[in-house]
């Protein structure tokens, strides 16, 4: 929206083109000057200024829609508003499973099972409808090559044994996911930006990138100056091209993360705190009082990247002698 | 009538013929007469006439101005807005503790921000205020709209259907205890459905949707008069990248705290925004503080930040013209925004009226 060029913001030709000598060809460009500029550049009256300026606001304003309005058309279709992850205490707790049309984060310490919940997801996502599925292709980006085609397929025929009984069921469950191996921030987003056309062609139902953390980790080293501003706006931009990815199509969008250590210097930082759930060393048991001075896990990528997800789902290992009292706002699972 | 040519709001090039014929004042111009002025300065008489209309336009806003008639600055004694203060509504926000650290609640014609982490009720907050804001008047509400504007993708329906609700049920059981005429007649309008459609949503995608949407907001709420607030979920998030010239991101929001003001006053509607927050690293240690910078702080008259204290959430009067500096702690329970509930003990001792709000709660909204 934002470099709809002006001409079609039905802006005259001869006004278009004298704002084209001073560089204003978008409409982001007409929009950051003040009323002065404006008046300098188009050589109009202040009113006349006033007045191209809704011309050019109304070309590029979203289109306004009531509440009641956006939920008929939610009630319209009910179904397809989450993806169910056949974990009922999971999908219990999320009121209705993955849902479609935002940002998903799972992170947790390594080896909890987060590609094997994103491999699952997978299989969920190609079954049919009546089953609890999308019925649609998966895009899968991996940025760690953990992605096991063998146990994509160990998954789904012992998950769904009556649904995928032949091999040939197996092979076209397979042909509808899309592996995309990408190993550097850059081509990251590019795939991300060229996403749109994919979903379209392919029918595409579920987007999964696993993992964000690893791969900008490996390329920012947030000591270094400079580095942490570069860091956000790459995951800024993403983001921004995910959300809008998940809301034009409606379909679920799920990221990992990976675990940090913050450093703390004593009770000073307590209030830097994102969210409790994020401290995970919250549930490892009061009772050891000594251990919380040296620091505390929290996902990686920083705040900036917290507020950009919609809703983050944190895997830990559960150690039952010492966590009785919390086991009701956790869900235990198993990967078998 | 002495006023300088240069200052009147002509195009730049007129301005330039006109000061270059000689004309200093806007007396002369009008003395001159559209045939004259065209021959002098060589323009069509078309043009002339037009910028003579533009000229007297603004000559007799200056007269009407100087007598002290209404225009753009409105000038008043401090009486005058004691007495309007005292009979402005507030917008509730459900929990008595907050609108007691507000004053009242949520005040119109002010810009309240509200900064905080992800995931600490900001949404919650801006969903419960689009609702409350349409509680009609004899239940003690402004008897509004609402128009939200999400940048951040963050508005969940479905959400606003259960907050609508339970409003819709408080309203109800209070008519039952205290039944007074207009109450049945009010609760004949204010249903989920109508609250619903009471509420206007923009999606803008990035910081030149929001740009537009804010200019065209005037227009907007002229042919929506009833609309009392305007919110914007996430003023932060589409200034946040893609910009390289810090430069031009204080200026636009400069410009944008300014419209919001004039908005705000203009269709006495209040106006909320939620910012995030972002760390600041400091020598010895970093903290979180609001983000887009020291002087967008500026641009809020009243800021409110949310934060944690281990599992309880808080919120904090940063900046306040009326009222102190206080910190209170509030819930998210699934019919919105509501106080802490006390220990189950002093449960037992409450009122007459059934206030469905000092019920005991177990659950806890989790989902953000």
């Amino acid at each position: 929206m934002a470099a709809k060029k002006l001409r079609r913001a039905q802006l005259s030709q001869e006004m278009c083109e004298r704002l084209s000598r001073y560089q204003i060809t978008t409409c982001q460009d007409f929009l950051c000057l003040s009323l002065l500029e404006l008046m300098k550049v188009t050589g109009q009256s202040y009113h006349e200024v006033q007045k191209l300026l809704c011309k050019v606001s109304r070309a590029c304003a979203p289109k306004m829609q009531t509440a009641y309005e956006m939920k008929l058309r939610k009630s319209v279709n009910p179904s397809s508003a989450f993806l169910s992850t056949t974990l009922h205490s999971l999908d219990r707790v999320l009121h209705g499973g993955v849902p479609c049309g935002s940002l998903t984060e799972i992170t947790s310490p390594p080896g909890c099972g987060k590609t094997q919940f994103c491999i699952m997801l997978s299989v969920l996502a190609t079954l049919p409808v009546s089953m609890g599925g999308l019925d649609g292709a998966v895009i899968y980006i991996d940025t760690e090559s953990a992605f096991s085609a063998e146990r994509l397929i160990e998954i789904a025929a012992n998950r769904f044994p009556a649904y995928y009984d032949s091999d040939e069921k197996l092979l076209c469950m397979t042909r509808s996911i899309h592996l995309y191996r990408e190993l550097t921030c850059c081509s990251v987003l590019k795939r991300i930006m060229s996403l749109e056309e994919d979903i379209i062609l392919k029918k595409v139902k579920l987007v999964i990138i696993d993992s964000v953390a690893s791969v900008v980790r490996k390329e920012f080293d947030t000591k270094l100056q400079g580095n942490l501003a570069e860091r956000s706006n790459f995951l800024n931009r993403g983001a921004s091209v995910l959300k809008y990815l998940a809301e034009e199509f409606t379909i679920p969008v799920i990221l990992t993360n990976q675990i940090t250590t913050a450093l703390s210097s004593g009770p000073g930082l307590r209030a830097d705190l994102v969210s409790p759930a994020d401290d995970l060393s919250l549930s490892e048991g009061s009772s050891v009082s000594g251990k919380r001075d040296s620091g505390y896990v929290t996902a990686a990528l920083g705040n900036t990247w917290s507020h950009s997800v919609n809703t983050r789902l944190i895997l830990q290992y559960h150690d039952l002698p010492t966590r009785q009292k919390r086991t009701s706002r956790y869900v235990q699972w198993h990967v078998t | 009538m002495q006023r300088e040519v240069g200052t009147l709001p002509l195009a730049p090039a007129l301005r330039a013929r006109l000061a270059a014929a000689g004309f200093q004042t806007a007396q002369e111009l009008l003395d001159t007469g559209p045939c004259g002025l065209s021959k002098e300065i060589g323009i069509s008489r078309e043009e002339a006439l037009e910028a003579l209309q533009v000229v007297r336009q603004e000559c007799h806003g200056d007269t009407a101005r100087a007598a002290g008639g209404s225009g753009a600055t409105r000038k008043c004694t401090a009486l005058e807005l004691l007495e309007e203060e005292q009979t402005q509504g507030f917008i509730i926000t459900f929990c008595s503790a907050l609108d007691n650290i507000l004053g009242g609640g949520v005040q119109l014609t002010k810009i309240t921000e509200i900064c905080g982490a992800p995931g600490v009720g900001k949404t919650q907050l801006c969903m419960q205020l689009a609702v409350d804001v349409q509680i009609p008047e004899c239940f003690g509400g402004v008897a509004g709209e609402a128009v939200f504007i999400d940048t951040e993708g963050s508005f969940m329906v479905d959400r606003v259907v259960d907050i609508a609700a339970a409003c819709v049920q408080h309203c109800h059981l209070i008519a039952e205890a205290q039944p007074e005429e207009d109450h049945g007649k009010a609760l004949e309008t204010f249903s989920v459905e109508n609250i619903l459609s009471h509420i206007y949503c923009f999606r803008c995608r990035d910081y030149t949707e929001l740009l537009a949407q804010v200019y065209l907001l005037p227009e907007f709420l002229a042919e929506h008069s009833k609309v009392r607030l305007v919110v914007i979920d996430g003023i932060a998030f589409p200034f946040r990248h893609d910009f390289e010239d810090l430069a031009l991101r204080t200026r636009l929001l400069n410009g944008l705290a300014q419209q919001l003001i004039i908005t705000a006053n203009e269709h006495r509607a209040a106006v909320v925004l939620t910012n995030q927050m972002t760390t600041r690293i400091g020598q010895s240690q970093s903290t979180l503080v609001p983000a887009l910078g020291e002087s967008w702080g500026h641009a809020a008259t009243v800021r409110l930040i949310f934060h944690w204290d281990n599992t309880q959430r808080l919120a904090t009067l940063y900046k306040s013209p009326s009222q102190k500096e206080s910190t209170i702690a509030y819930e998210i329970t699934p019919h919105g925004f509501r106080d802490v509930q006390p220990p189950a003990g002093t449960a037992s001792t409450e009122g007459t009226e059934p206030n469905p709000r000092k019920r005991p709660r177990t659950e806890e909204e989790k989902q953000q």
